[in-house]
């Protein structure tokens, strides 16, 4: 699926914040490479800077945010330096373009939906009135509302909530970008439309050639459309690397942990897993791994020098001490090779 | 439209209701306020003779009927004291008109000014504009407004060689009172604009207008202006209609003719008929103003008719 045109570099970015008078490190030096055409999932719990990675790459920071050094390569530019709203407006829908969380808010209550996406393509497609509106329709039928004519002219308190995010999408779609960050997309639905929605956004992947970046801390929908999956923890991408890679041969013991706190993989009768401990204060300037902490295979070169990446396979790395040579060797837990089988059972149903 | 009708129609019942409530009240008054000075010099039978031609020795509701009939006609009775024997119309009708011109034109300033100035507000929060901003709207509030009326009147008449007092064929005397009837409302406006449009702008379709590549400027015109404005929407026509009652300082200062304070003189006199009159006027347009505000705020957004049609929501 994946080749190797580049689309995306993103090198060493930090990006910090000023809080109440305090700094605070959002984003530690993490790196990123997006090839076209792909799927790439960001996965993390809350806080660990998923959103704020992604809303970089779009000059979408907070104003009390800024990025401190590292670059963002897109097509021979350094987004990390653009500055003024003229420099993003040239970035923003026409190459990247991002669906929000809650489909509920997204939209102008007072326009009609038709208009809102007509106003994209206006903006970035070069074309006026009758003619976008035309395209406007089309886009709409696209992500899958009947009737797009009619729903053309009504506002958006007339949807449910998952077609408002069908119509989001549509919005994102009809900038005609290359990359789309899709933020969450389905944490505000229901299960049911979930999948849907996940199923809409591969088959408009295809049509439209669209590099996606899914952020997420769902891991279902992970296994359901990534390509390549990214953890990401306390403002560090920790573990890199295909999906089957990650879910299968999880290297940090931070995806380790992840993955054992996944309903599915507990047993009956006992104890759901998590995570002990909490997420390190990113006020504070963090030393080694910063999830030496919570780690119950911290070694002691954990808490004083931040590990490099590991090179697992070509397409699969790992920032943890433990795959130095010299660390000792230390087992995945045993729900992590459970998920292995359940995973190959799942495949084969889907089959 | 069927909201339309419905809104129009329950306007029109509580009108009603009012009117007549009205009416029943005055009929509760002392009856000294149908004769004016001479009430003590008159005997028994005088007074009831003049009761009984002015139809208040009628049961009520042959009363009521008869006050609709002449409602209807557009006949609000005759003046006893405040000018004996002159139509209420006529005597209201000047007065009215031309507080209803003050009030219009220095209504429209304050909108215009009021609302570029909470827009400008708004666009730069924290900067500048916004504390300019902010300084007028909390001075023109926390200082009482007859000290800078009379401020306004003794500088401005000196520096712009303006017109002490108001004369109605010189346009130039129009200017101050108007600016003067301006400046609070002028502030009310800018800090409720601002105010909705800094909500407005945390709104995630504002995030999304902005990630889909529109510049915050359009973003303001496009889509934050409409929304921001829904809520000040209900409130205006009854504002405007409101200022038939005019400005009891303002109207005094400039000697204009208007209704200023007229209710609380009509009162003081006894003249029950214009008070009657009165007591109409003004709550049929609080009603009407309502309503107006109502119909207005429901063509801004189109949620409002959908919510009374039972819509899918």
């Amino acid at each position: 699926m994946t080749n190797n045109e580049k689309v995306l570099s993103v090198d060493n970015l930090v990006i910090k914040f000023n809080l109440r008078g305090q700094e605070l490190t959002a984003i530690r030096g993490a790196s990123l490479e997006l090839y076209k055409g792909e799927s790439l999932a960001i996965v993390g719990e809350s806080g660990s800077g998923k959103s704020v990675f992604t809303k970089s790459f779009m000059g979408l920071l907070d104003a009390n945010g800024r990025i401190e050094s590292g670059s963002i390569i897109y097509k021979d530019n350094d987004l990390a330096k653009y500055k003024t709203e003229d420099d993003w407006i040239k970035i923003r829908g026409k190459e990247i373009a991002m669906v929000f969380q809650d489909p509920m808010t997204s939209l102008n209550p007072l326009k009609t939906v038709g208009k809102q996406v007509q106003e994209s393509i206006e903006l970035h497609q070069n074309l006026q009135g009758e003619e976008a509106k035309k395209l406007a329709v089309e886009i709409l039928n696209d992500v899958g509302i009947s009737e797009p004519e009619r729903r053309y002219k009504q506002y958006p308190h007339e949807f449910s909530g998952g077609m408002r995010q069908r119509v989001v999408i549509a919005i994102a779609v009809a900038c005609n970008p290359n990359i789309l960050i899709c933020d969450e997309p389905t944490t505000a639905l229901d299960v049911t439309i979930q999948a849907q929605i996940l199923q809409l956004l591969k088959n408009l992947q295809k049509k439209y050639q669209l590099t996606i970046i899914y952020i997420t801390h769902d891991l279902g929908v992970v296994a359901n459309v990534a390509d390549r999956i990214a953890v990401m923890y306390a403002g560090d991408i920790i573990e890199l690397g295909l999906s089957e890679e990650v879910f299968f041969d999880p290297k940090h013991p931070y995806t380790w942990a992840l993955l054992s706190s996944l309903p599915q993989l507990g047993i009956k009768g006992e104890e759901l897993y998590s995570i002990k401990g909490t997420p390190p204060n990113l006020f504070k300037e963090i030393k080694g791994d910063a999830f030496a902490p919570r780690n119950p295979h911290a070694l002691k070169i954990d808490f004083e020098k931040r590990p490099p990446y590991f090179e697992v396979t070509p397409t699969h790395k790992a920032r943890t001490w433990l795959l130095d040579p010299r660390a000792p060797k230390v087992e995945p837990p045993l729900s992590i090779q459970k998920m292995r089988e359940m995973e190959v059972k799942r495949g084969e149903r889907l089959e | 439209m069927k909201y339309y009708v419905t809104r129009l129609f329950r306007s029109f019942l509580t009108l009603m209701i009012v009117i007549t409530i009205v009416f029943l009240l005055m009929r509760m008054m002392p009856i000294e306020g149908y004769f004016g000075s001479g009430f003590d010099k008159l005997d028994a039978g005088q007074i009831e003779a003049k009761l009984k031609n002015l139809g208040l020795l009628d049961p009520l509701p042959v009363q009521l009927k008869n006050f609709y009939i002449s409602l209807l006609k557009g006949d609000l009775g005759q003046s006893i004291t405040y000018r004996p024997k002159v139509d209420n119309t006529k005597i209201l009708g000047d007065k009215l008109i031309t507080s209803l011109r003050f009030g219009v034109a220095s209504l429209t300033l304050s909108l215009i000014v009021g609302l570029s100035l909470g827009i400008l507000m708004a666009r730069h929060k924290g900067k500048f504009w916004d504390k300019f901003g902010t300084c007028y709207v909390v001075g023109a509030n926390a200082v009482p407004a007859v000290i800078y009326y009379l401020l306004i009147q003794v500088f401005f008449t000196d520096i712009f060689k303006l017109p002490l007092l108001f004369d109605k064929s010189v346009p130039k005397s129009w200017i101050l009172p108007i600016l003067c009837l301006s400046l609070v409302t002028t502030a009310y406006y800018a800090m409720w604009i601002r105010r909705y449009m800094v909500d407005e702008l945390n709104k995630d379709y504002v995030r999304l207008a902005r990630a889909k590549g529109l510049k915050s400027k359009e973003i303001m015109i496009r889509h934050v202006m409409r929304n921001a404005f829904v809520p000040m929407a209900q409130y205006l026509p009854a504002s405007i209609l409101y200022t038939v009652a005019g400005s009891i300082y303002v109207e005094s200062l400039f000697s204009i003719p208007g209704t200023g304070g007229l209710l609380v003189t009509v009162i003081q006199r006894q003249d029950n008929t214009l008070v009657q009159a009165l007591v109409l006027l003004y709550s049929s347009i609080g009603i009407v103003g309502l309503m107006l505000g109502d119909i207005l705020m429901s063509a801004f957004d189109p949620r409002i008719k959908l919510s009374h049609e039972g819509g899918s929501r």
